[in-house]
């Protein structure tokens, strides 16, 4: 009897310290354990996410997905060196990485359309990009900012030197609008719906209007391409589940957005109701599918890019993005 | 003396330059990609590229933190003074003070930032709050180490107030003075960088914002040698200022720069 004893407590205490590995039911144990990194808090842009775990859709496709947050190093170093499968990132990001030898992959456009805007209270009356000039931006960081609003308004006749940017890093739109940014860019479906909530009246400038390079998709979802050489089958099975479930989320939208707030409680439950009412229609736009990805929207941008100095040398785009793994593709 | 001072640089810049060497190997041997590690070799050559901006970005950060520095060794000087002097306020006022060093700065710069805008104020209260604290304890902490025997004789003498403090306390607590401030002058550097990475127009945290969203960890690096070595320097400025006003002090600094 002891002799049996004290394996099975040696067996057990192994169990008990194996931290995640220990918790799990037998039965996922056949499951592909997969690592998702977001690239910005949990919002409606990940609906379809949520929607495909919530459903049981990665679980038919026999994998146990881990939503994880992005932190400070990034969706996109975080995938490509395996830390994380997937993970969500922009296609300005997928390009500039791609550059650096960062060697990430577009598997899908979240969202057809490019929904993000300048933004600034109405009452400053900024309502295209020549009055902009004399007025401060407050960015979040990125390279492509400057040269991005500096294209548009010398598409308008003016001159982004009479623009101040202050870096405003994580501060919240609308207390920076109110101290000392007067715009800002903002994903149109959240903060601008945030804007509708609150009686907040926006005026916004849409880059696309001035310049069709600048529609290019912001966000998509990315793998690094080591497994898409070594586990096609996990990526065809990651990228059907989740395009189920962003179809779960343009049929019933607020069937979805319930799951989004069962996963994340703390978020506003108005605003992310009223956000997936906006966004129900803007995920597949115009295109023949859920996450289909046009070259001409790779290469222009990325053209864009190098013409502005963004990027130092042109980027192969076919090899930045693949709709291979789509299920719209058959 | 001299002579001594002079080779101890030696061995230290040995040891920088051995990890340079064992760096710049690995990177070319185990062939590490460029945005997870770049070569020593690599992150001179892009410092050198992007010298002018930089430069201009170095400029800001140094004006802030040497502005934080200054105010905050001057509120940690007055504090420790005052406490010396005042020993009822400082049962009451040392807890706060050790309190508000557990304040985290990444959660306050963010609601400084709230209240006072991306201005120069907000980071200058930062810094102000990282640098005080070394300064007023181990200040504090020297004046308790005054020679109580010097200490009894100038009573016995009839010695003023003012008289102990500037003949006796004061000077015997300069060493330990000139240790808080070494702490602060590296302590600014990084703080004049967290703040403006939470949010600036100019700067090295701006700049290191910037790059590594653009994947550029090469320029992650250049920025991060720059902090080091701008820290370097205040810090021997520091050491220089120490060896010209405490001069008396050779023997204990040995043993207090080993602790640090």
């Amino acid at each position: 009897m002891k002799k049996i004893l004290l394996p099975l407590i040696l067996v057990l205490l192994l169990a008990a310290c194996g931290g995640n590995g220990g918790e799990e039911p037998a039965d996922t144990e056949s499951l592909t354990e997969v690592t998702f990194v977001l690239d910005w808090t949990p919002n409606t842009n990940h609906t379809g996410i949520y929607a495909a775990q919530a459903e049981g859709y990665y679980e038919e496709q026999g994998l146990d997905v881990e939503i994880v947050l992005p932190g400070e190093a990034g969706a996109e170093q975080t995938v490509a060196t395996g830390n994380g499968d997937f993970g969500i990132s922009a296609q300005e990001n997928v390009t500039q990485a791609r550059l650096q030898d960062v060697s990430i992959v577009s598997l899908a456009a979240i969202i057809q359309d490019n929904t993000s805007v300048l933004a600034s209270p109405e009452e400053y009356g900024l309502e295209t990009p020549s009055d902009l000039e004399g007025h401060t931006y407050g960015g979040y960081g990125s390279p492509i900012e400057e040269e991005t609003i500096a294209s548009i308004m010398q598409a308008d006749g003016a001159d982004i030197e009479n623009v101040d940017i202050i870096n405003i890093g994580d501060t919240d739109f609308f207390t920076a609008v109110q101290r000392d940014v007067d715009f800002a860019w903002i994903y149109y479906g959240w903060t601008g719906v945030e804007a509708e909530l609150r009686d907040f009246p926006l005026n916004t400038i849409d880059f696309t209007e001035y310049s069709d390079a600048l529609n290019f998709y912001t966000p998509v979802l990315i793998t690094n391409e080591e497994m898409l050489e070594n586990d096609s089958e996990t990526v065809e099975a990651f990228t059907r589940a989740t395009a189920e479930g962003y179809q779960f989320a343009m049929d019933q939208p607020e069937a979805a957005a319930e799951h989004l707030l069962a996963a994340e409680p703390d978020l506003d439950a108005e605003l992310v109701m009223a956000s997936q009412e906006w966004l129900t229609d803007v995920y597949q736009g115009d295109a023949p599918y859920w996450g289909h990805q046009e070259h001409d929207v790779w290469e222009n941008y990325m053209s864009w890019m190098h013409e502005n100095g963004l990027i130092e040398s042109e980027l192969d785009v076919d090899q930045a993005f693949t709709n291979e793994f789509l299920p719209g593709e058959e | 003396m001299r002579r001594i001072s002079s080779w101890s640089v030696i061995p230290p810049l040995l040891a920088i330059l051995a990890i340079l060497v064992i760096w710049q190997l690995a990177t070319t041997l185990f062939n590490i990609r460029d945005w997870i590690l770049p070569s020593p070799v690599q992150i001179i050559q892009e410092g050198m590229e992007i010298y002018p901006r930089l430069w201009a970005h170095s400029l800001s950060t140094i004006q802030i933190a040497l502005g934080g520095f200054a105010i905050g060794v001057s509120v940690g000087l007055a504090l420790a003074i005052l406490l010396h002097l005042m020993p009822r306020a400082k049962q009451s006022i040392y807890p706060l003070m050790i309190l508000s060093q557990n304040v985290p700065i990444i959660a306050l710069a963010p609601l400084l930032v709230l209240w006072f805008g991306f201005g120069t104020l907000p980071k200058i209260l930062i810094i102000t709050l990282v640098c005080f604290f070394p300064v007023a304890v181990s200040l504090i902490d020297g004046f308790r180490q005054t020679n109580p025997t010097l200490l009894n004789y100038m009573q016995m003498i009839g010695a003023s107030r003012r008289q102990i403090f500037f003949k006796l306390e004061w000077p015997s607590a300069l060493p330990y003075f000139f240790s808080g401030l070494k702490i602060s002058a590296t302590y600014s550097v990084m703080g004049a960088v967290i703040a403006e990475w939470l949010g600036a127009q100019e700067g090295l945290g701006v700049f290191m914002t910037v790059a590594s969203s653009a994947f550029r960890t090469d320029q992650v690096f250049v920025a991060i040698f720059v902090i080091m070595a701008i820290s370097l320097i205040l810090f021997g400025f520091i050491m220089l200022l120490e060896k010209w006003l405490v001069p008396w002090d050779t023997d204990r600094k040995g043993a207090d720069d080993d602790d640090e």
